[in-house]
């Protein structure tokens, strides 16, 4: 095993395996509880003044809080497959005043970059630590399937986990439960819509990008592999090991590769997927009608709206204000508002989907519109500082640096 | 669903909502009354002070109100009277005709034209020329039951 390494040489673009100082860390956080700990040193050393993090209420059940208390945060620790909330869209002027941190998966993370674009906080004062996400399961589809598969009570869980692609449970009995995903998705279980499809498992566009791809053998479930992103993801490390609260190394080139492998796989996965969900539909009044008749049944509650991390309007908006059920037209100007600024700017993440009351399959109608757009700019939204598309001032503006820019004329 | 050619009625004639900018295209539309050129009269023209005034929501609630096709016109780039106005017109159109051809309209029924204060002749023939391709369309999807 190589040297520990001291917190003055960690440099940006550094691949490290970490894991928490504090055993009771160690035991409680998975994969050596790295993530946990420099949260929580964060916090102690008075680096950010607050964290926000999921409240833990059972194995599947969490809830968002900003806190300034290291023990929330540390009893916060463990990473969860089945994730309620996207955190980005807790970002906002009324909450976000003074340095923040939090752990983000890749959705989240982009999600906090299209919103420091649109002024709703500070990207030097929200210190976002990457988690890598091979996807996340919606608390109400994990209770769904562990009545209808696991046969199960969410009571008897101590605990889950994803094991050479079956997702485990562990009952309090001591006994194992595994079923393969694949399995359960067939059957519509297991991962959330959209994160069979996401594109983005690693994430670059973070502070820091952590995970347990990439973890040797003999430090599986005690390691966390790290790459520094940005010189505030190495302040973060930095303030980590100074304080005391975690261990590094180097990662070795086979660990690099390892990761660099999974994320490849992974991407496979979801590229497949995306074929298949976004199989072409003809042109003209088929295409039409497809978008009616999956929208039938909204109720026009906004919820989508609501939840959604990149819609920064508030309350007043245009594509709320100016709709009304009773114009009876063949399609609602919500949506259509919503299509058009959601094209440039949708990151995919499912939040609607998860809120919508009339179970529509929003986020699939909404990349409908995302992917062909943002592939026609070469614009990935939250993968970096590039304006939006659409609040170009120019159509120059909008062609592409490194070589074949736009179509637009 | 898809309209038929031959289920166009032989009346009908396409609506398309026009925009034009104070300025130049409005100007024009003036030009094309005194010059006297011949344009069919299916029109219904707004003035807004910029094309980059029309919103999309503007454009939404035209073609949800009945309208066959949107037209958009403003001056000609590098000439705009508050100085960038219709290069923002272009980048919103440019994201408006893609969404459009996504939900499955056209790309024809959304236009963009620049039009100068002394081109009468030239609205008279963009007017021509959209009229009658919205003609070969036929009735616009978005059209609500009974509106003409």
């Amino acid at each position: 095993m190589s040297e520990l390494k001291a917190g003055s040489d960690i440099k940006v673009g550094d691949k490290l395996l970490g894991w928490a100082v504090s055993e009771d860390v160690r035991s409680r956080g998975a994969s050596g509880g790295l993530v946990t700990a420099v949260l929580a040193a964060a916090l102690e050393t008075g680096f950010v003044e607050r964290v926000l993090v999921l409240k833990r209420v059972s194995e599947f059940e969490a809830y968002p809080v900003f806190t300034s208390d290291v023990k929330e945060v540390l009893e916060s620790a463990g990473s969860m497959h089945s994730v309620p909330v996207n955190l980005a869209r807790y970002l906002k002027p009324e909450t976000c005043s003074g340095k923040i941190a939090l752990p983000a998966k890749p959705c989240d993370t982009r999600a906090v970059v299209e919103r420091a674009k649109r002024n709703v906080l500070s990207p030097e004062n929200t210190y976002v630590i990457g988690l890598n996400c091979g996807g996340t399961m919606h608390p109400e589809t994990v209770r769904k399937m562990l009545e209808a598969v696991y046969r199960l009570g969410p009571e008897e869980i101590e605990g889950e986990e994803i094991l050479k692609g079956k997702l485990v449970f562990f009952t309090k009995d001591g006994k194992e439960h595994a079923v393969p995903i694949d399995d359960l998705e067939a059957e519509g279980l297991g991962r959330r819509d959209s994160c069979r499809y996401c594109q983005v498992k690693v994430p670059k566009n973070a502070d820091l990008a952590c995970g347990n791809w990439g973890v040797p053998g003999d430090l599986a479930g005690k390691g966390t592999f790290v790459e520094v992103m940005t010189e505030k993801g190495a302040e973060l490390l930095r303030n980590a090991v100074h304080a005391g609260f975690a261990e590094l190394i180097s990662a070795d080139e086979k660990g690099i590769s390892a990761r660099e492998k999974v994320n490849k796989v992974m991407l496979g996965m979801s590229e497949k997927r995306k074929a298949e969900v976004f199989a072409p539909i003809e042109n003209g009044g088929e295409r039409f009608e497809y978008f009616r008749k999956e929208l039938e049944n909204c109720i026009h509650c906004g919820a989508c709206k609501a939840v959604c991390p990149v819609c920064t309007c508030g309350e007043d908006s245009k594509c709320t204000a100016y709709s009304s059920l009773a114009d009876s037209y063949r399609m609602s100007l919500f949506h259509m508002v919503r299509f058009l600024h959601l094209s440039d700017s949708c990151i995919g993440c499912g939040q609607c989907e998860d809120v919508c009351p009339a179970e529509i399959l929003l986020t699939r109608l909404y990349q409908r519109f995302a992917v062909p757009i943002q592939k026609e700019y070469r614009y990935i939204p939250g993968m970096s500082d590039r304006t939006p598309p659409f609040f170009a001032l120019k159509p120059e503006d909008n062609e592409d640096k490194e070589g074949s820019g736009c179509s637009c004329r | 669903m898809k309209p038929e050619k031959n289920e166009i009625p032989e009346a009908w004639e396409p609506k398309i909502v026009m925009f034009c900018c104070n300025w130049c295209s409005y100007a024009g539309a003036d030009g094309a009354g005194i010059g006297r050129f011949q344009q069919p009269a299916s029109m219904r023209i707004i003035r807004v002070m910029c094309s980059s005034r029309v919103d999309p929501v503007h454009v939404f609630s035209a073609f949800l109100e009945g309208a066959d096709a949107v037209l958009i016109t403003g001056c000609h780039l590098g000439d705009c009277h508050y100085i960038n106005g219709n290069e923002k017109t272009l980048v919103k159109f440019n994201f408006m005709r893609s969404m459009l051809k996504e939900l499955g309209l056209e790309e024809e029924r959304l236009q963009l034209n620049w039009i100068s204060a002394s081109e009468g002749e030239k609205f008279s023939e963009v007017v021509r020329a959209v009229t009658e391709q919205v003609r070969q369309l036929g009735p616009s999807i978005l059209k609500p039951e009974g509106v003409a």
